[in-house]
């Protein structure tokens, strides 16, 4: 009797076993944003595992940045993105082909005329301040991706039977996570898996051989101004952090570019001095500047700029690791080779881009 | 009326001394540098190069910008015969904000740029104003009052286009932060050009008094009191605001000083007099002190001074009234 008890509980055992593998194999599931999230923080951790391909079940529930649950009837054929980080975004997911709307001054961004030119030509929608809403109207997307300072148009766009998320990529955590909210919503979940990976991968590479290195003060001016800076709640700081260095404007915990003063910058007398990517100064005029005499970076000719030739590594979107990366090499020149963050360009964009 | 006697007026205007000699003390101190006397006296180089080029004419900026708004106030608040009159009446904040926007969109000259620009706008503003005042028939107070609420219109209107046209990440901020008006760039190089104007309009302004005073009558009166009305105004008004463009191209907009430090000079000396020139001048100065002190050391980063300049000035203006009441 007991025997037989024991070889029923080893079938059933059997059996259940033989059930979830056959679920792991193919999974069709409905998921949140943070499950998503979830599973793909367990399975980049994971150092083996099975291959596993994500399809998104229509219809989809997601949550998108500012909160609100949107139901997603069906995989989308036509986005608008009136945000260049989400188009960017959409652009490393392969789905460019499906923008029908974009941003307002794509001629601005190297990156859509060198991989997507028929972002040129697309229709605009306004900018983070501002949306056209009658030509979001006359476009009909299936979905429309909105920066979260727009949140006050949902109401009139769900009422042009226009599906709307909203991003706020302001951290690399929201950065990843906007990522994965795509990725669900137009169902690349594998691309966002690949992409995701890559990040880690080349980050981890870079952290591993700066971490002993000791960590230089760096002072990331905005684009406008030189004496605007990032604090602790910017997305900067972490690109700094990131990079094996130390943000002197940790202190500040504005939430946008904090205004300081000269005084200010000769207190904190930073090793180095970042540029922006787009700011409208450059480092001849940084140099030059008499009030900067005393600062150690200005003294030692360690002021640099972010490249752009691309795209604007500073700013959050996919390629700014590529800018940690960037920076890495300049302030630890001596254990991370220029080659390796040179190769990292050439395959993040060759396999994101198509470059 | 009752009238303050010249011994009591002296002595409101040395008391207000001291009181900006103390607050001028108090911003020689502040600053996010830590800057010790004794570093001062060994001759540490990155220490005096911080006090003379940075704190010293941030602090003098202050003084002469608060000075220039407070007698430019009273002056236009004279010559309009309006207590609600400020300096930007007849639209130069409003061109030196068109200005300066042109300036962080076009130019590459950094902050020279912008203040070029900056200047430029406000005086163009202004001398459409005053020339469309010209045209209008009358030729009376009003008739400049309205001319400068056209050009400012108009100057607002062409700051809207510009801020469609500036990048939000980007310009746009810059922008919104220089209308807010700020002393954090201010540095040697900068206060040379306004500290120069200032001076100089202002001692045309100060030996101009009585004919100011004149103009505070009725324009037929003034006219029988020998005073060429339309000349004066238009020569008294074109000092003032070359005074208000000179600063504002520099600091960016900077509320409230020139409304309500005429007030308050008013409201201790009770009557129009030299001397309430003088202390006008000095009670903007120890405003806008007090205001740049607060706003470069109440947060970590710098904020925009016409915040403190309104919170400090309405409610010692508010004092003053409730005071007079009291009396």
């Amino acid at each position: 009797m007991k025997k037989r008890i024991i070889i029923l509980l080893l079938c059933g055992l059997f059996l259940l076993l033989q059930g979830c593998t056959d679920k792991i194999k193919t999974k069709n599931v409905s998921l949140t944003v943070q499950e998503t999230m979830t599973i793909a923080e367990e399975n980049v951790e994971a150092e083996e595992r099975e291959e596993s391909d994500f399809e998104t079940s229509y219809p989809v529930v997601v949550t998108d940045q500012l909160g609100r649950q949107v139901i997603i009837e069906e995989e989308p054929q036509t986005i608008v993105s009136g945000y260049y980080i989400s188009t960017s975004l959409l652009i490393a997911l392969g789905q460019e082909e499906k923008l029908v709307g974009v941003e307002n001054n794509p001629e601005k961004r190297p990156i859509y005329q060198k991989c997507a030119p028929h972002i040129m030509n697309l229709p605009q929608v306004g900018t983070v301040k501002e949306l056209d809403l009658e030509q979001c109207a006359l476009l009909q997307p299936d979905l429309i991706i909105l920066p979260f300072k727009l949140k006050d148009t949902a109401e009139s766009l769900e009422q042009l039977g226009i599906n709307v998320l909203y991003i706020k990529p302001e951290s690399k955590k929201l950065l990843e996570q906007a990522t994965a909210l795509l990725g669900i919503v137009t169902n690349s979940n594998e691309q966002v898996e690949k992409l995701q990976s890559m990040i880690l991968e080349k980050t981890k590479e870079m952290q591993d051989l700066v971490e002993k290195s000791e960590r230089p003060t760096v002072y990331i001016t905005g684009n406008s101004n030189f004496l605007t800076t990032a604090g602790c709640e910017m997305y900067q700081h972490s690109l700094i952090e990131t990079a094996g260095g130390e943000n002197v404007a940790k202190e500040l915990n504005d939430f946008s570019w904090a205004e300081i003063s000269y005084e200010q910058l000769l207190a904190w007398n930073p090793e180095y001095i970042i540029l922006a990517a787009d700011a409208k100064f450059d480092i001849e005029t940084v140099l030059k500047d008499e009030n900067l005499a005393g600062c150690k970076a200005v003294k030692n000719g360690n002021v640099y700029q972010m490249p752009s030739n691309i795209e604007s590594w500073d700013s959050p979107i996919p390629g700014s690791m590529l800018g940690s990366l960037w920076l890495a090499n300049v302030l630890h020149s001596d254990v991370y080779d220029v080659s390796r963050y040179e190769s990292a360009v050439e395959e993040f964009y060759g396999e994101f881009y198509g470059l | 009326m009752e009238i303050v006697k010249r011994t009591k007026k002296i002595q409101y205007i040395i008391v207000i001394i001291l009181i900006l000699g103390v607050c001028f003390f108090l911003s020689l101190s502040a600053g996010k540098f830590p800057l010790h006397v004794p570093d001062l006296f060994r001759g540490d180089e990155t220490a005096l190069s911080v006090f003379w080029t940075l704190r010293f004419p941030r602090s003098c900026m202050a003084v002469i910008a608060g000075f220039g708004l407070g007698v430019v106030g009273i002056v236009y608040q004279t010559i309009f015969q309006n207590p609600l009159a400020a300096p930007d009446i007849i639209g130069v904040s409003a061109g030196a904000c068109g200005g300066a926007a042109f300036g962080i969109l076009f130019c590459a000259g950094g902050t020279v740029g912008v203040t070029l620009c900056a200047f430029a706008g406000s005086v163009i503003a202004v001398i459409s104003a005053l020339g469309l005042s010209m045209v209008v028939r009358g030729k009376s107070h009003l008739s400049i009052v309205l001319s400068g609420l056209a050009v400012q219109s108009l100057a607002q209107t062409v700051l809207m286009m510009l801020k469609l046209m500036a990048d939000p990440e980007k310009e746009l901020a810059a922008i919104e932060y220089w209308i807010m008006g700020s002393l954090n760039a201010i540095t040697a190089k900068d206060i040379m050009f306004p500290i120069g104007v200032t001076a100089i309009c202002m001692m045309i302004l100060i030996c101009l008094y009585r004919q100011i005073f004149l103009l505070s009558l009725h324009e037929d009166e003034a006219t029988l009191l020998g005073v060429s009305v339309g000349i004066l105004r238009l020569v008294i008004l074109l000092l003032a605001t070359l005074v208000v463009a000179a600063i504002v191209s520099v600091t960016g907009v900077i509320g409230f000083v020139g409304l309500v430090a005429p007030h308050c000079a008013r409201l201790l000396l009770k009557n129009l007099c030299v001397e309430t020139l003088v202390l006008s001048g000095l009670i903007g100065s120890v405003l806008l002190l007090v205001a740049d002190i607060l706003a470069r050391t109440v947060a970590k980063s710098e904020l925009p001074v016409s915040v403190f300049t309104s919170l400090i000035g309405v409610p010692f203006l508010v004092w003053l009234m409730v005071r007079k009441e009291k009396n």
